[in-house]
C-alpha cells in the first residue's frame, strides 16, 4: 500500500478532491459566510473573562459528566452480535476554597448513589431477524430508568409545541393525533426501523446508556450545577411525523425537562462540531481578541433576533432541534469545539428578550464557569469532568481482548459449545 | 503458617511487570530512594513466600497521562491550569532487582536465590523501622548471621535493626574492603576490630563455641587506637577491667615504629616494631618488588650459601660474583638498600615477630601503626608476618606430632626465629603434652588469623602475583591454615585475578569512578549486575556486602565507631558488671 500512497498519482487524486471541495462547497460557503462575517464579529462573538487562577468562588459547586464507550462486536454468534457498553459518570467539586480545584468526590460516595463506576452492560442483538425492532425496544426499556412511555414522550411534545401539548389529551386535533397509537410503546417509537444496521443499533444502545447514567445523576441527591455529556444535544426527527425517529430523542428531551426541574444545566460538548467555517470564526476571534483570547460564538437559530446565519441555512441539523449551539475555544492550541444547551433552559436563563446586553452578561457568566472547568493541564481547553469520564469509560484493545477471553471461559463454564471469540478476520491472520 | 503481613511494613504497591530477575512495581507516590528494599508477599500454589526486591530505578508515573512532558509544559505555559484529582493518579514506577525469597519450612525460614516469581499483582510492602525488624531478621537469618558485625541492614536511607555479620568460618576465605577515599574504610576497620574483640569476649564468656579471631590490622594513618573523633580501640581497652583486658588483649595491642612518640595512655599497650634481617626470606622480597630472573637467581644462590645472613652478605658485596651477569648485584642492592636505612628492619637485636606470632595464636588484635613507615617497609612487614604465620600453620598442617612439626618448622622457617618461638609454638599446637609424640591440633581448631593488606594494589597486583609472591599461596590455601587476608583497596580493577577469584566476602563501599564500579560488579561473589546506579549514589558508610556463601547482596549501613562503642561500652567491664545497651538505631 505504501508504494501507492507515496506516488505522485495519489497526490494528483488528492489535488482533484480538494480542488473540487474548494470549487463547489467553499466558494458557496465563502459567499454565505461573507454575509455573516460582520454580524459574527460584532454581535455573536465575545471573549470569556476567566476567573483568576487563585480565585475562590462565592459558592463552590459540583459538576458531573457522563461518557460512554462500547463495541457491537464483543462476540459474534453467527447473526447475533453481543454488545458491550461501558458508561462512566464523574462528579467533581470546584473546591476552590480548599484550593484543590475540581477534586473528584470520593468513589465510595459516588458508587453508593450511582452504582459501580464505570458501569458495564452487555446486550445482544440480531440485525437481520424480523424481531430486531422488538428486541431493540426491549433492550432500551431495560436500560432507561423511566419506564412510563407517556412520561417519556410528553417532554418532547411539550417543549416542541411551546407548552401547547402538556398531556395526551392535547394531541387531539393536532397533526400528531394519528400517531398516538404508535407513541404508546417503545417498539413503535422506533419509527425508522428500516435503518437498524448494527452500527445504528449500537449507537442507540450506547446513547441510551449514557442518558440512563445522566438520569441517575439527576434523580440522585448529588445536585450538580452542570451536567455534561459528550456529543451534541441533537434530536434526529422523522421527516414526515415531525417527532424523534428514535426513542433516544424522546429520552434526551425528558432529561432536559428533568434537569430544568432540578436546576441542573445540561451541556452537550462536541469536539467534532460540524459547524461550517468554524476555522474562519476562530480566525476572526484571533484577529479581534488576540492569540491568547478565550472566546465563544453563538450560532443563532431563525427565531433569534436577526435570524439564523446564512452559512447554516441549508444545514438543517444546525442548530439542533430544541438546542442552542455555541462555538468556543479556551485554548489557542486547540481547534474550536461546540457546546449545546437545552433551548428551553436557555430561553429561561440566558436569553433576555430585547436586552442583548443582559443576554451577553448571562452568556459570559456561563462560559466563565465552563472555562474554569477546562483548565486541567492534561486536557487544557476541554472540560475536565468530560475528559475524566472519557478516561474512565474507554475500552482499550487489551480490555476488549480480555473481555472476549472471559466470554469464552464463561461459555465453557456454562457447558456451552466452544466458540472462537476473536473477530473472524483473526482466523485468517487478517 | 500465615504470615502477619502488617509486620512486613507499609503496603506500598503492586507487582506489575517483570521476571525472576528484574521487576517493575507500581507504587504510591512516596519518598522512595534507590537502594530501598521492599518485600513482596506472594502465595502461589499454596506456597507462602516473601520476595526481597531492591530498588534500582524510579520514575514518576501519572496514571491516564501518556505524555507527562506535555502536561508539565502546559502547567508551565498556562499559568491558570491545574491537575484535577491528580493525587490518586500520581504513582511511582519502581524498577529493581529480585534479591531472592524467603520461605518457611518446618518452622525455619530458608532464603533462596531468585528462581521464582511473585504471584500476579502481588502486594509490595515497604519495611518500617521498628515494625519490620523482627520478621526481616528472621527471614534473612541465613543471610545476615555470623560472628563479626559489619553494620545494619539498610533499606534505602533508613536502616532496620537487622545486624549484618560475617561468619568467622568464612574469614579464611578472604575479605575485600573496597572504597574510595572518604568512603568510610577506616571507620569500617575500627568497627570490625571492635566486632572481633566482642566476638572474642563471647568466646571467653562461653557464649560462642567457635574459635577466637586474631587480626593483624595495618593502620596507615594511626587512627584506630585513638579514633577519628571521640573514641578509638584504646577506649575499648580502657573500658575493660583488668582481667578482661589480660584475657582479650594481653599486654599489648599497639605496634609502632617509634614508641616514644606514642600518646601516654596508648604507650602502656604499645611495642616497637622490630624485625631482624635474618627473619626475612627471599620470597618476602619477591612479594613486594619485581625482580628479573637473573636477580632472583642471584638472591636464591646467596640465600643457599648464607641462609639467614643472605641480606647482610649481599649488602656487603662490592662486585658481582663470578657467573652473575654484570649489574645484577647493584640492582639487587638498590632494592635491599632501604633495609639499611629502616628503623624497623634491623640486622641484629630483638624482634617483635615472636610476639606477633603469640598474639595471633591466642586470638588477639594487633593495631599496627604504619603511618611513619615508608610504603616498602609496610609492605615487607605485612609480607614477613603473613609468610611467617602461614609457614608455621603450614608446618603444623604437614605434621602428625610435635616431632614432625619441629622438623617442618626448621625446614620452612628461619632458624633463629623458629628456635625462639618453638616452645610456645609447641604449646599452642599440641593437643596435650609436650613430648615429641604428642599429637598436634588441626589448624581449623586454632584461632582464625586475619591479616590486613593495606594499599593492596601495591603488592597484590598481577605483576607481583605472577612471581613467587607469598600472597599467591595464602590466597589459594589460606582456608586450609585458617588464615585469611583482609584486602583493603581503593581500586578493584588493578588487583590480581587470583586474589579476586579467591575472595569470598566483599564489603563494597562507595567507589571512585565508573571503571572501579564495573570491576567491583564483575568481581562480586554474587551477581550484582544492575547495581551501577546504587554505587553512584552511595554515601559515606554505606556498603554492599556480597559473599559467595550467601544468595543475597546485602546493603549495609556501617555505624560510626563512636556510636557502637557508646552502645556497648558497658559490656567490657567483665561478667558481673556487663551492661549492654539495647541495639538502638
Amino acid at each position: 500500500m505504501l508504494e501507492k500512497i507515496l506516488t505522485d498519482k495519489f497526490r494528483e487524486i488528492l489535488k482533484l478532491v480538494f480542488a473540487d471541495i474548494s470549487n463547489q462547497q467553499d466558494r458557496r460557503d465563502e459567499e454565505e459566510f461573507s454575509k455573516d462575517e460582520a454580524r459574527i464579529k460584532e454581535k455573536l462573538l465575545d471573549t470569556v473573562e476567566p476567573y483568576p487562577a487563585d480565585s475562590m468562588l462565592d459558592e463552590d459547586f459540583l459538576v458531573a459528566a457522563v461518557d460512554g464507550s462500547g463495541t457491537d462486536g464483543l462476540m459474534m454468534l453467527d447473526d447475533i452480535r453481543v454488545h458491550l457498553l461501558s458508561t462512566a459518570t464523574v462528579v467533581l467539586d470546584t473546591n476552590s476554597r480548599a484550593e484543590n480545584l475540581f477534586s473528584p468526590i470520593p468513589r465510595d460516595a459516588l458508587e453508593a448513589r450511582l452504582g459501580t463506576q464505570p458501569h458495564l452492560d452487555v446486550h445482544w442483538h440480531s440485525g437481520v431477524r424480523n424481531d430486531a425492532q422488538k428486541k431493540m425496544s426491549e433492550t432500551l426499556e431495560n436500560i432507561y430508568p423511566l419506564k412510563d412511555i407517556v412520561d417519556l414522550i410528553l417532554p418532547f411534545f411539550r417543549d416542541f409545541s411551546r407548552n401547547q401539548m402538556t398531556s395526551i389529551s392535547d394531541f387531539t386535533d393536532t397533526e400528531y393525533e394519528k400517531y398516538l397509537p404508535e407513541l404508546r410503546e417503545m417498539e413503535s417509537l422506533i419509527s425508522r426501523a428500516q435503518i437498524l444496521t448494527n452500527t445504528v443499533v449500537h449507537e442507540e444502545l450506547r446513547k441510551v446508556s449514557e442518558y440512563a447514567a445522566l438520569r441517575n445523576v439527576l434523580t440522585s441527591d448529588l445536585n450538580p450545577r452542570y451536567l455534561l455529556l459528550d456529543g451534541g444535544l441533537s434530536v434526529f426527527m422523522h421527516f414526515i411525523r415531525k417527532y424523534p425517529s428514535m426513542p433516544s430523542g424522546f429520552m434526551l428531551r425528558e432529561l432536559c425537562s428533568l434537569a430544568r426541574k432540578e436546576g441542573v444545566v445540561i451541556c452537550g460538548v462536541s469536539k467534532n462540531h460540524t459547524i461550517p467555517f468554524a476555522h474562519r470564526i476562530a480566525k476572526i476571534a484571533q484577529d479581534v481578541f488576540g492569540d491568547d483570547a478565550k472566546w465563544f460564538c453563538l450560532l443563532p437559530s431563525k427565531e433569534y433576533p436577526g435570524g439564523g446565519l446564512h452559512i447554516t441555512e441549508d444545514r438543517t441539523y444546525i442548530p439542533p432541534v430544541l438546542a442552542v449551539p455555541y462555538l468556543f475555544s479556551f485554548s489557542r492550541d486547540n481547534r474550536p469545539s461546540r457546546i449545546d444547551f437545552d433551548r428551553i433552559w436557555w430561553l429561561e436563563n440566558v436569553f433576555v428578550p430585547r436586552d442583548p446586553v443582559a443576554t451577553r452578561e448571562n452568556e459570559k457568566a456561563l462560559f466563565r464557569d465552563l472555562e474554569f472547568m477546562s483548565r486541567d493541564a492534561r486536557w487544557y481547553g476541554y472540560p475536565v469532568p468530560l475528559a475524566m469520564a472519557h478516561e474512565a469509560c474507554k475500552l482499550s484493545f487489551e480490555d476488549l481482548r480480555l473481555a472476549r477471553e472471559i466470554c469464552r471461559d464463561v461459555r465453557i463454564e456454562m457447558g456451552m459449545e466452544r466458540r472462537k471469540t476473536d473477530p473472524p478476520r483473526a482466523d485468517y491472520n487478517l | 503458617m500465615m504470615l502477619d503481613k502488617d509486620k512486613l511494613g507499609e503496603l506500598y504497591g503492586k507487582v506489575g511487570v517483570g521476571n525472576q530477575t528484574m521487576l517493575g512495581i507500581m507504587g504510591n507516590n512516596r519518598d522512595v530512594s534507590v537502594g530501598e528494599i521492599f518485600m513482596i508477599y506472594s502465595q502461589r500454589d499454596g506456597h507462602e513466600r516473601v520476595f526481597f526486591f531492591r530498588v534500582l530505578g524510579l520514575e514518576n508515573y501519572l496514571r491516564q497521562v501518556d505524555d507527562i512532558s506535555r502536561v508539565a509544559g502546559t502547567l508551565m505555559v498556562e499559568g491558570d491550569s491545574y491537575l484535577s484529582g491528580i493525587e490518586r493518579n500520581m504513582l511511582l514506577s519502581v524498577d529493581g532487582r529480585m534479591l531472592g525469597y524467603a520461605e518457611e519450612k518446618r518452622g525455619d525460614w530458608k532464603f533462596m536465590s531468585p528462581r521464582r516469581l511473585p504471584d500476579h499483582l502481588a502486594d509490595v510492602y515497604r519495611p518500617i523501622p521498628g515494625t519490620s525488624d523482627i520478621p526481616v531478621r528472621e527471614m534473612l537469618g541465613s543471610q545476615t548471621d555470623g560472628e563479626v558485625y559489619v553494620g545494619d541492614l539498610q533499606v534505602g536511607e533508613a536502616t532496620l535493626d537487622v545486624p549484618v555479620m560475617i561468619p568467622s568460618k568464612f574469614l579464611p576465605m578472604h575479605v575485600g574492603i573496597f572504597g574510595s577515599t572518604g568512603a568510610g574504610k577506616s571507620n569500617l576497620m575500627m568497627v570490625l576490630i571492635k566486632s572481633i574483640i566482642d566476638s572474642n569476649l563471647d568466646v571467653l564468656h562461653g557464649k560462642r563455641s567457635e574459635q577466637p579471631i586474631s587480626a593483624f590490622c595495618i593502620d596507615p594513618h594511626d587512627e584506630f587506637a585513638k579514633g577519628v573523633d571521640k573514641y578509638g580501640i584504646q577506649s575499648i581497652i580502657e573500658a575493660m577491667d583488668q582481667k578482661t583486658r589480660t584475657d582479650v588483649v594481653g599486654d599489648f595491642y599497639y605496634l609502632t615504629t617509634h614508641k616514644k612518640a606514642t600518646p601516654r595512655e596508648v604507650k602502656r599497650y604499645a611495642k616497637e616494631i622490630r624485625v631482624r634481617w635474618d627473619e626475612i626470606r627471599p620470597r618476602d622480597i619477591y612479594s613486594i618488588f619485581e625482580f628479573t630472573p637473573q636477580m632472583a637467581s642471584f638472591i636464591d644462590a646467596q640465600f643457599n650459601i648464607h641462609r639467614e645472613n643472605w641480606i647482610a652478605e649481599i649488602l656487603a658485596l662490592s662486585e658481582d660474583p663470578d657467573g652473575t651477569p654484570k649489574g645484577t648485584l647493584h640492582a639487587v642492592q638498590r632494592r635491599l638498600r632501604f633495609l639499611e636505612r629502616s628503623p624497623i628492619f634491623v640486622d641484629s637485636g630483638s624482634s617483635i615477630l615472636g610476639d606477633i606470632f603469640t598474639a595471633m595464636e591466642t586470638g588477639r588484635i594487633l593495631v599496627v601503626n604504619t603511618s611513619l613507615m615508608r610504603d616498602t617497609e609496610q609492605f615487607l612487614l605485612t609480607t614477613v608476618v603473613t609468610r611467617t604465620l602461614s609457614d608455621l600453620r603450614r608446618a603444623l598442617k604437614s605434621s602428625g606430632n610435635l616431632a614432625d612439626f619441629e622438623g617442618q618448622g626448621q625446614m620452612r622457617l628461619p632458624a633463629p626465629f623458629f628456635k625462639s618461638i618453638k616452645p610456645k609454638a609447641k604449646a599452642f599446637y599440641s593437643k596435650g603434652g609436650t613430648d615429641d609424640n604428642a599429637s598436634v591440633r588441626d589448624p581449623r581448631n586454632l584461632p582464625v588469623i586475619l591479616v590486613t593488606v593495606e594499599e593492596a594494589p601495591s603488592i597484590l597486583n598481577p605483576e607481583l602475583m605472577r612471581g613467587r609472591s607469598v600472597f599467591k599461596d595464602i590466597s589459594r590455601q589460606g582456608r586450609k591454615f585458617n588464615m585469611g587476608l583482609l584486602v583493603v583497596s581503593q581500586q578493584v580493577s588493578v588487583l590480581d585475578n587470583v586474589i579476586l577469584s579467591q575472595m569470598n566476602t566483599e564489603v563494597n563501599l562507595r567507589l571512585g569512578n565508573e571503571r572501579e564500579i564495573r570491576a567491583c560488579i564483575e568481581n562480586a561473589s554474587v551477581n550484582i549486575s544492575g547495581f551501577e546506579n546504587e554505587f553512584r549514589v552511595m554515601s559515606r558508610g554505606e556498603a554492599l556486602l556480597t559473599a559467595s556463601y550467601r544468595e543475597m547482596p546485602l546493603p549495609v549501613r556501617i555505624p560510626l565507631f563512636d556510636t557502637v562503642f557508646e552502645q556497648d561500652k558497658g559490656r567490657y567491664k567483665g561478667k558481673e558488671s556487663k551492661k549492654s545497651e539495647k541495639h538502638v538505631l
